[in-house]
């Protein structure tokens, strides 16, 4: 039974025991101001880290799915990946001619490992040969100019679409558009330059340069080159029809008997999250392992503080006690103070939280240039907040059970002995 | 010296109550038997050190004997935990104390609600009885003040206030005028004086025959027995 008398007493009481010892109870929630500001920040980081890799996981297409001999994700055995046969052009083409279900199909022709150059200037990238349609994807996207259309395409012109990373190395003034570089010492005329879109470990993908699949022949050739095939479903919902018809022709095409399996590798988006799960689970294991560790330190001060605390206030326990104060009356008047302390320490901690976050903010945005930082709140989340003081309370309920026990069973007549 | 027919509030006997001091026992009470009636006046007179603290903290409630029984209206104490004793000591007994024991942060208001809070009345009905209560010890003027503001007098009055609140079957004051010049502490007696004449039991602890002399029967102690208890046929009540 719960008097409500006695808990508004508690609360009376707890806040202005706070007050009274205003510096030393500030002082004694250092430890819990760290946790908690450590909760915060981790939480912010990870929600950041999501909300960047949604943003990839966007821009890549989540509903692209790209037929390939190779597993991007690394699964599977990778010897018995090594002895796939290529996908040849004419499986690709044959592909892409079959799919119904999908908006878009488009072969591709990749070299690992290219290079394009200009004057003295030279980086590396990957070089894709495919069709105009390509620039119906996600990855067609262009911040300048335009994509190359079906007519160069078909006549195999020598022009050249960069990606964002390519065109900020080589041309850091913007002026790519209409510029000569040379890939594998063929000039190439840039017509667009596609926006960026990697973001963290998927920095690659900005890194890549797409001409006419034609044009891909003359520089490198067909020969010994596998091709893969990119799908787009139209829609997320549509993944599973799109897959399984891909599959189905592909296993055809391919002649694999119903009995074998597949003898190529369907790679989609969530082959990366892999990744992001362990950069996560990093994040989590040091601060939470940091967290535990500013808690307990803090925690300890707590229940030394609030061991203090009931010392200094025997007599006054011995009153209550007199009065009638039963054993749960007290307890929760200092479990009530405890929990109290240890809030007031989270509120400490909040708009140093929130510096700190607006520091690392701005500085990654200012400082190292990552302009994808765009898609991150610099501000606290709310649930971060109730979290945070979910957390605090529970701590100060915890560091203040021995003491608030202790407290409890003391005896009357002792207690108001004491001097 | 009135002796009721109805159940005594109090019944001991051949109670007694050892402390460990170390490998030392100190029998603060030996075997002490007692009754006490409704709308009784007791002096619990006697030495420094002859158990009369001992004794009242046993009657209400606030320590329990080593052995020996104890009625409190007909109920066997010794059965008791420490939370019905914190309910019995909530709304049968009123303490008053030598040192006051007010909480110095509460103001007199907040003091004498205190055992109301703990019997779980509402807040309204809180203040409106406390108020009542410093009325009737004649503070109605300094309700807001904290015991550092208030004369020695005062603070007791705020305590018999605060005991009274509950409206208890017994008041028990330990020298309530111990800290207080002798003219106050004929205020305070005024005060218990009238007290019982409006239907309070009053237990009074005090060394000094003067205090005593209101009470009309007087109990007397020494190394931790009733050494008499005898009727006061000429009270100054
Ligand atoms: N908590 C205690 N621990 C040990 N000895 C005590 C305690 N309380 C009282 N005593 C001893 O018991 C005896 C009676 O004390 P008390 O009842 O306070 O006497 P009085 O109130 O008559 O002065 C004294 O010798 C005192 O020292
Ligand atoms: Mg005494």
């Amino acid at each position: 039974m719960i008097k409500w008398s006695e808990i508004g007493e508690s609360f009376r009481i707890a806040t202005n025991a706070l007050r009274t010892n205003l510096l030393r109870s500030v002082l004694t929630t250092s430890g819990v101001v760290v946790g908690v500001v450590l909760v915060v920040v981790m939480g912010w980081t990870i929600n950041g880290l999501d909300a960047i890799w949604d943003e990839t996981i966007s821009i890549i297409g989540k509903d692209m799915i790209y037929v390939d001999k190779w597993n991007w994700s690394g699964g599977g055995n990778w010897r018995k990946t090594e002895t796939r046969k290529d996908i040849t052009l004419e499986q690709a083409q044959a592909l892409v001619a079959r799919m119904e279900t999908s908006e878009l199909a488009i072969p591709l022709a990749r070299q690992w490992g290219g290079s394009v150059s200009y004057g003295n200037k030279s980086i590396r990238c990957g070089i894709y040969g495919t069709t105009f349609e390509y620039a119906f994807t996600p990855a067609g996207v262009t911040e300048f100019g335009r994509y190359f259309n079906e007519v160069e395409q078909r006549q195999a012109d020598n022009v050249v679409v960069i990606g964002y990373g390519i065109a900020k190395a080589i041309f850091p003034d913007g002026d790519a558009l209409d510029k000569q570089i040379k890939i594998h010492g063929i000039p190439f005329r840039i017509i667009g330059v596609v926006e960026k879109r990697g973001f963290l470990f998927m920095d690659f993908i900005d890194n890549q340069a797409f001409i006419p699949l034609f044009a891909f022949r003359s520089a490198f050739g067909f020969f010994d080159r596998s091709f893969s095939i990119g799908i787009k479903a139209g829609s997320v919902k549509l993944l599973d029809i799109v897959r399984d018809e891909a599959i189905g022709h592909m296993r055809q095409i391919r002649n694999v008997h119903p009995t074998e399996e597949e003898d190529f590798s369907i790679n989609e988006t969530e082959a990366f999250d892999d990744q992001v799960r362990n950069i996560r689970i990093g994040i989590w294991t040091v601060g939470i392992g940091l967290t535990i560790l500013a808690f307990i330190v803090g925690s300890i001060g707590i229940m030394n503080i609030m061991y203090v605390s009931v010392t200094e206030r025997t007599r006054e326990i011995g009153i209550r006690k007199a009065i009638g104060a039963k054993r749960f009356s007290i307890l929760s008047q200092f479990l009530i103070e405890s929990a109290l302390l240890c809030l007031t320490g989270a509120f400490i901690a909040f708009p140093i939280s929130q510096g700190l976050i607006a520091g690392i903010y701005w500085t990654a945005r200012a400082g190292f240039d990552l302009e994808f930082l765009s898609v991150v709140s610099p501000l606290i989340q709310i649930d971060l907040l109730l979290i945070a003081i979910a957390v605090s309370v529970a701590v100060g309920l915890l560091a203040g059970l021995l003491p608030a026990f202790k407290a409890s069973r003391l005896a009357p007549v002792e207690a108001l002995r004491y001097e | 010296m009135t002796q009721p027919d109805q159940q005594p509030i109090i019944s001991i006997s051949h109670i007694a109550k050892v402390y460990e001091m170390g490998d030392e026992q100190v029998h603060a009470l030996r075997d002490v038997s007692l009754t006490i009636g409704a709308n009784e006046y007791i002096a619990l007179m006697g030495p420094s050190g002859s158990g009369k603290s001992t004794l009242m903290n046993m009657l209400g409630c606030l320590d329990t004997p080593s052995s020996g029984t104890y009625l409190f209206n007909g109920e066997n104490v010794s059965d008791l935990n420490d939370d019905e004793l914190a309910e019995i000591r909530n709304r049968e007994i009123g303490f008053v104390f030598q040192t006051f024991n007010l909480l110095p942060r509460a103001t007199a208001l907040q003091n004498v609600e205190l055992p109301l809070v703990y019997a779980g009345i509402a807040k309204a009905k809180r203040i409106e009885m406390a108020e009542q209560s410093l009325t009737h010890v004649g503070l109605d003027d300094r309700m807001d003040h904290k015991p550092n503001e208030l004369s020695g007098g005062q603070r007791q009055r705020v305590a018999i206030a605060r005991a009274l609140v509950t409206n208890p079957s017994i008041i028990l004051a330990d020298e309530p005028t111990g800290n207080l010049d002798s003219k106050t502490g004929q205020d305070i007696m005024n005060l218990f004086n009238e007290l019982w004449r409006a239907g309070n039991t009053v237990i009074l602890v005090t060394h000094e025959e003067d205090i005593a002399r209101h009470a009309h029967r007087i109990v007397r102690m020494r190394d931790g027995l009733i050494e008499s208890d005898e009727a006061n046929t000429k009270p100054l009540t």
